[in-house]
């Protein structure tokens, strides 16, 4: 089985943590890397890869606080990665999860769902 | 402030290596992101690294001076100013702070008997404020005017200017003069009614920071915490502060992706103040002419389109992944376009053959 992943929280990363073994998906915090190419090359490699062999069921859960156009970009090509889960019979879906006042990322994850198609749920925290 | 602004102050300091600007409140948070900012900075130019712990302190003394008062005064806002800028081997430190009129005698005296006085007298003067604890309570501001004097080894440097019936600004200058470059090159001269000058434009424009220097990343984010604390006051509601946020990131990544880069330094201004419950932010920067074309093209393409029409644009260029990531693509402006009330306002002033300057200018 692939090795987990994980990114440390910084002051412009997110936390990351992939772990199949505890079918564990999660992505939080803040994204505004100047290079976030730089940033998310691993972290799609790390899908695409998984992606071949995936567990029965992919749960995703994104519950950022802020992230830039450029991380936009490139957290719609990991979508795009793990829509491909699909094909291989097994489920897939994303829970996008934004703060009651928070219509900007709000905003964000309903984008995301009109132009996926993968199961992609857009939910007010709960605090 | 409108777009001329930005170039009003970028050809004024133009030369300088860094320079920054605040005007309004002095909570401890943001004075503790101004030195940040200002220690960034002057980690950033050689010559200065050496007089970092001697800035540190000598700002720290200012801040106390101008919140000092500004406490004293609460049935006025408090408007303190704040400078620090880097041009030809020297460093100077600006504040500014409103002071009861019949308060300036009483600081006139103390300045002048500081100024007055040599090295070592002021370090006796300094021993004896420390110890008679009558004197030093009276006037806190005596030890921090000695200070100053000390640290700086200059005179101290100060204006009053009216500021109406019942008040006056106090502002003082501190000069550092690097060690390489007081040998070697030509001291500038910045007198400190230029900095009043700059004051009172920030006053009359509503402008709250001004910032021209390095915009790498690590610059950003004590800019960002500045405004973070000021939008703070300015709004409860928590959408308005994200979108001036987003602007605010995407505007200040974009001068560090497509400026014109001077040896490894990214280079711009950035400006950001209020008029009447909206936000103004102008950037501007250096750009090679023969950009200008397919820039204007984009800047005129975002313009030309509706709120939906931006959208749309937006989706496409996200889901099109031959698209170059980081630059190129617009998706920065496009998705600022989308959340200001007036178009992109755009100007490019000639500089010469090779460059121009670029400002933009949004409300927010």
């Amino acid at each position: 089985m692939l090795q987990p992943f994980e990114s440390k929280e910084t002051r412009d990363k997110p936390y990351i943590i992939f772990d199949p073994q505890n079918n564990r998906f999660e992505i939080k915090g803040n994204s505004l890397p100047e290079d976030s190419t730089l940033f998310y090359k691993p972290v799609i490699e790390w899908i695409i890869e998984y992606a071949k062999n995936p567990n029965e069921t992919t749960h995703l859960i994104c519950s950022l606080e802020y992230f830039n156009s450029s991380s936009a970009k490139m957290m719609y090509e990991l979508f795009i990665e793990l829509e491909k889960i699909k094909d291989t019979e097994n489920e897939v879906k994303i829970t996008w999860y934004y703060d009651p006042e928070d219509n900007l990322i709000e905003e964000k994850g309903l984008e995301f769902q009109s132009i996926l198609e993968i199961p992609f749920n857009v939910l007010e925290k709960k605090s | 402030m409108d777009i001329n602004t930005t170039f009003w102050f970028f050809d004024r300091i133009k030369e300088d290596n860094l320079c920054m600007l605040y005007s309004g409140n002095f909570s401890d948070e943001i004075t503790n992101k101004l030195i940040e900012l200002s220690e960034y900075n002057i980690n950033n130019i050689d010559a200065l690294s050496k007089m970092k712990k001697k800035a540190s302190f000598l700002m720290a003394e200012c801040f106390q001076n101008i919140v000092r008062h500004g406490e004293k005064y609460k049935e006025v806002p408090s408007d303190g100013f704040f400078l620090t800028k880097n041009w030809g081997g020297v460093y100077y430190i600006t504040s500014g702070n409103l002071i009861e009129k019949q308060k300036i005698e009483n600081l006139k005296t103390q300045l002048e008997k500081v100024n007055s006085l040599s090295k070592d007298e002021l370090k006796m003067l300094y021993r004896e404020v420390l110890e008679n604890s009558e004197i030093s309570e009276k006037g806190g501001a005596g030890l921090g005017l000695i200070e100053m004097a000390r640290k700086s080894g200059q005179k101290l440097d100060y204006l009053f200017k009216n500021k109406n019936d019942n008040f006056s600004y106090f502002y003082n200058q501190i000069m550092l003069k690097s060690d390489i470059d007081a040998l070697n090159q030509k001291v500038s001269d910045f007198p400190l009614t230029d900095s009043i000058s700059y004051h009172k434009k920030m006053v009359d424009e509503n402008i709250m920071l001004i910032h021209k220097g390095d915009f790498s990343q690590d610059s950003i984010f004590p800019v960002l915490k500045i405004i973070e604390e000021n939008l703070h006051k300015e709004f409860k509601d928590s959408t308005q502060k994200k979108k001036i946020f987003h602007i605010l990131v995407e505007l200040l990544q974009n001068i560090s992706r497509h400026c014109y880069k001077i040896g490894d330094k990214k280079e711009g201004i950035f400006l950001i103040g209020n008029s009447d419950s909206n936000f103004v932010i102008n950037t501007g920067n250096l750009i090679k002419n023969k950009n200008i074309k397919s820039f204007t093209k984009l800047l005129d393409e975002i313009n030309s389109l509706n709120r939906k029409e931006l959208k749309n644009l937006y989706l496409s260029k996200l889901r099109d992944r031959n698209l170059p990531n980081n630059g190129g693509a617009g998706i920065g402006l496009i998705d600022i376009a989308r959340r200001i009330i007036s178009p992109l306002n755009y100007h490019f002033h000639p500089i010469d053959d090779e460059k121009s300057f670029f400002t933009i200018n949004v409300i927010a």
